[in-house]
């Protein structure tokens, strides 16, 4: 998921885009105990409100989902997920945390300050959101938004995707962001009213669509898709030896000595059967956390592309502005080198007066005063992009390692603790089996 | 019970209970398995069988700290005291060291069978002969026409039913050669069996096919007149015991088929499975390319999938190869065993047949003539006979299924435990970076 270092001479930024901090909306925010495999992400490194907005700090956790029914843009009535979204703020002196807020969005909400956040944040590597449609729900005939283990796991995301905003030095202080925590109704005419979708560069989004998935992101997409066929092989494996159970009830029934150790046997299939319950949501659990990794690689890749676009820029308006100084010393000294339509015009129809030509050159020279100064502050943007951008991405990388390092730990331990639950399993029947059937005691009486 | 069958020796079942050595005892009795089965103290009794080592898992906690060799080798030991006493053992026979013969005509395996006794039936001490299948179902089929009265061991299926199995492949001779080395062990375990004719020359001849075509016809004096019963009689009811046994055998049968499908189906998901599980290691080996700092935990992973990979291999291979070959042969064993308790029907019948016939001619003193007593006679040998095997069988059908189903559990504790440790094995690797940051 590494891209190359972006070349320092030859960036540009787009018109400046300021980020709507608002001063009071400063925001230290903390993991909180109510999220499920909570993260130590302890972003107190430099996110600290520069203004006296009294010290809070704050966790946020989605908490709840609950479908809807409303009517749409079309007004057709139509069902939808909303999740509740509670934060609390805790009190320094005594650690209680207060509830300060609690609403309802759904995804597309979510949907909405995120492209808001890419806009207006091109330089930093935005959080991901969970998957919009339910792709691969194993052992299930369909894949449906409203299954109650797909809205399990988009709750758990979207928990993910406020937690890492929170927690990012810069995106943290915005005042969407915080209004998206805040503020219920209104929400998305206020975001609308920044005007961010026009800001969009609409060939960021072109330039996105075509290269969709590059070379890493395929190995790791095909990891996730190996995980889906993977667990429902395994559950099949693991729900045959179910069908065990049974038979060997029946067996036990019509045998005199080994009914028990056979009783037992037929116990531990059945015990045995329903354990992949446990260990799919595991594993579940452990490809959500990759797959956060697949989304984030995307958003790694659209400050690149925005780079790339900038850069495009930079030099079209080095090249234009070449072009018309070009221009303005072949009217100057008179020698045409360089075809245009003013030219053959002239050739055509006569030619112009000398005060039109020094109209066309003073307007020409303005231009080109105009052009230099752009391109100079573009040039300087452009580093600033670049430097900002690197921070990010490093410390983008930073986390990355972290937390993947984190959930293979948590995977193996994970497949450690099921091996030992099996083992002792099997050990456990296995002394039913020895001790108490299958042996006939010469003290007992035979009938 | 008039002029019955030779003196049956004792019994080779398992041995008391009080005589085993518990599984729990030792140095950690204290920390019983689980808190639910703690057995009763008088069970306690360990014999020195030098396994003083006996490490067993702590309390109750899955997460215990029992050594992963020892929960294998714990099972592997409890298995080994089923053994006979050694003192009433005056027979011992194996079969092994196959080896493949081509001819011109054909091409066929060949097993090397040891014979060691002190018997005076057997004139060397030791005898090593060869024979190939053929040789097996002879003698069989010459068990059967002896001793009728007798159930008679199953042989391995003669024909390859699936030809797709190679019949010369390694797994296929070894699992043959198991079956065979069973059927020979159980006929010598049997008191009357092991000493019939045929055996002997099987075990001891030098060319087996001189005595076949000799069409030595030593048989017993049951057998001689069992084999003279005219068919057609009818019984009209079995007696009780017999009834029951001829139930249970059909139920029987019929779940053991059930555990046969069953464990196939399990062996095919798991090959499927296992499919899904080679392609999946290698994509961490790829992705590991792509990185810096998790290079050597994924490479460490896709080595750890690959180890569980290969154990799950060999799970599905013990399954096939132990398994299902026993369920099989106790198949074939009810079948058998179903043929022999029809024939004795069939005996009864016609006592009971002569019997009415002389109670119908009115004579004032009805004199039993010697042929229904001959009958009589018959069908008391055979009720005997069959009685003290189906006994016998059950003990050893008891010992066989113990054996199986403790060692299906080693093989898959043996499975958890290669994947444990290699899942193991990669914690390290992720932990030290985390420490060094």
């Amino acid at each position: 998921m590494e891209q190359a270092a972006p070349d320092p001479e030859r960036l540009l930024q787009p018109a400046p885009l300021e980020p709507l901090s608002h001063p009071d909306a400063g925001l230290e925010s903390m993991v909180g105990e109510e999220t499920k495999g909570a993260r130590d992400e302890g972003p107190g490194d430099g996110t600290m409100t520069e203004n006296n907005f009294s010290l809070k700090k704050i966790e946020i956790s989605v908490s709840e989902a609950e479908k809807r029914t409303g009517r749409n843009a079309m007004n057709m009535q139509e069902t939808y997920t909303a999740y509740l979204i509670e934060t609390r703020s805790v009190e320094h002196s005594d650690g209680q945390s207060v509830l300060t807020d609690s609403l309802w969005r759904r995804y597309s909400e979510f949907e909405l300050l995120r492209n808001y956040l890419l806009v207006y944040y091109p330089h930093i590597v935005v959080p991901p959101l969970p998957e919009k449609r339910a792709e691969f729900v194993w052992h299930k005939l369909s894949a449906d938004n409203m299954d109650p283990d797909f809205v399990e796991r988009r709750r758990i995301g979207l928990e993910n995707f406020l937690l890492r905003v929170a927690s990012h030095p810069i995106l943290c202080r915005d005042k969407i962001f915080y209004l998206f925590l805040t503020q219920e109704g209104n929400w998305k005419e206020t975001v609308n009213e920044t005007g961010f979708q026009l800001k969009a560069d609409s060939r960021l989004k072109a330039l996105n669509a075509t290269f969709r998935v590059k070379n890493p992101d395929k190995i790791i997409l095909k990891r996730n898709i190996s995980s889906g066929i993977l667990a429902d092989r395994l559950y099949g494996v693991y729900k045959v030896h179910g069908n065990y159970g049974r038979v060997f009830s029946e067996w036990s029934a019509i045998e005199k000595e080994m009914g028990d150790g056979l009783q037992s046997a037929g116990h531990h299939m059945d015990v045995y059967a329903s354990s992949i319950d446990d260990i799919l949501e595991d594993e579940e659990h452990y490809a959500d956390q990759l797959k956060e990794y697949l989304f984030y690689a995307e958003a790694l890749r659209a400050v690149c592309r925005k780079h790339e676009l900038t850069q495009y820029d930079l030099e079209t308006a080095a090249q234009d502005l070449a072009a018309k100084k070009q221009q303005c010393e072949e009217l100057a000294t008179g020698t045409v080198r360089t075809f245009s339509l003013k030219g053959m015009t002239t050739k055509l129809f006569g030619q112009e007066t000398p005060e039109q030509r020094e109209a066309r050159i003073k307007m020409l020279e303005e231009q080109i005063k105009e052009g230099e100064q752009q391109l100079k502050s573009k040039n300087l943007e452009g580093r600033e992009f670049v430097k900002n951008a690197w921070a990010d991405i490093e410390r983008f990388k930073e986390q990355k390692n972290h937390d993947l390092k984190e959930a293979l730990i948590s995977y193996a331990v994970m497949q450690i603790s099921m091996c030992k639950k099996a083992i002792w399993d099997i050990l456990k029947d296995c002394a039913v089996l020895f001790c108490f059937s299958f042996c006939v005691p010469s003290g007992r009486k035979k009938s | 019970m008039s002029g019955g069958p030779p003196k049956a020796l004792p019994s080779t079942g398992p041995q008391s209970l009080r005589d085993m050595p518990h599984p729990l005892a030792g140095s950690s009795s204290e920390e019983a398995v689980g808190g639910d089965s703690t057995p009763s103290p008088d069970l306690l009794t360990a014999r020195s069988f030098g396994d003083k080592d006996l490490i067993l898992p702590n309390g109750g906690t899955p997460a215990g700290t029992a050594s992963p060799a020892s929960s294998s080798s714990l099972l592997n030991r409890l298995q080994l005291d089923d053994d006979m006493d050694g003192e009433t053992r005056d027979l011992f026979v194996t079969v092994d060291d196959p080896k493949k013969h081509v001819c011109t005509m054909e091409t066929y395996i060949t097993y090397r069978i040891t014979t060691k006794s002190t018997r005076v039936e057997f004139d060397l001490p030791e005898y090593s002969v060869r024979r190939r299948y053929q040789d097996f179902d002879w003698l069989r089929n010459k068990l059967e026409e002896s001793q009728p009265t007798h159930l008679i061991p199953p042989l391995p299926e003669k024909f390859v039913v699936k030809g797709v199995v190679d019949r010369f492949s390694e797994e296929f001779v070894e699992t043959r050669r198991k079956a065979l080395d069973k059927f020979l062990k159980r006929i010598t375990d049997h008191p009357v069996l092991s000493f019939n004719e045929h055996f002997n020359v099987f075990l001891t001849a030098k060319d087996l096919n001189a005595h076949k075509k000799q069409g030595m016809a030593l048989l017993t004096r049951v057998g001689e007149s069992v084999k003279h019963v005219a068919g057609g009689y009818k019984l009209r009811n079995r007696p009780l015991e017999f009834a029951a046994i001829g139930e249970y055998l059909d139920t029987f049968a019929l779940k053991l088929g059930t555990i046969d499908r069953i464990a196939q189906r399990i062996i095919k998901e798991e090959i499927e499975y296992l499919v899904e599980l080679r392609e999946y290691g290698p994509v961490y080996s790829t992705w590991s390319a792509l990185e810096a700092e998790l290079a050597e935990p994924l490479e460490g992973v896709s080595a750890c999938i690959g180890n569980c990979s290969t154990a799950l291999e060999e799970l599905t291979d013990d399954m096939t190869e132990d398994f299902l070959p026993v369920l099989r042969e106790y198949i074939l064993y009810s079948d058998s065993m179903k043929s022999v308790l029809k024939k004795r029907d069939q005996v009864q019948a016609e006592y009971e047949a002569k019997l009415e016939a002389v109670a119908l001619r009115k004579e004032e003193r009805p004199k039993v003539p010697a042929d229904v007593e001959k009958c009589q006679d018959r069908m008391e040998c055979f009720n005997a006979d069959l009685k003290a095997d189906m006994e016998r069988w059950q003990n050893n059908k008891r010992q066989d299924f113990r054996q199986l189903l403790m060692g299906m559990a080693d093989k898959n504790i043996q499975y958890y435990e290669k994947c444990l440790m290699a899942w193991e094995s990669i914690i390290p690797l992720l932990q030290e970076k985390q420490e060094a940051k």
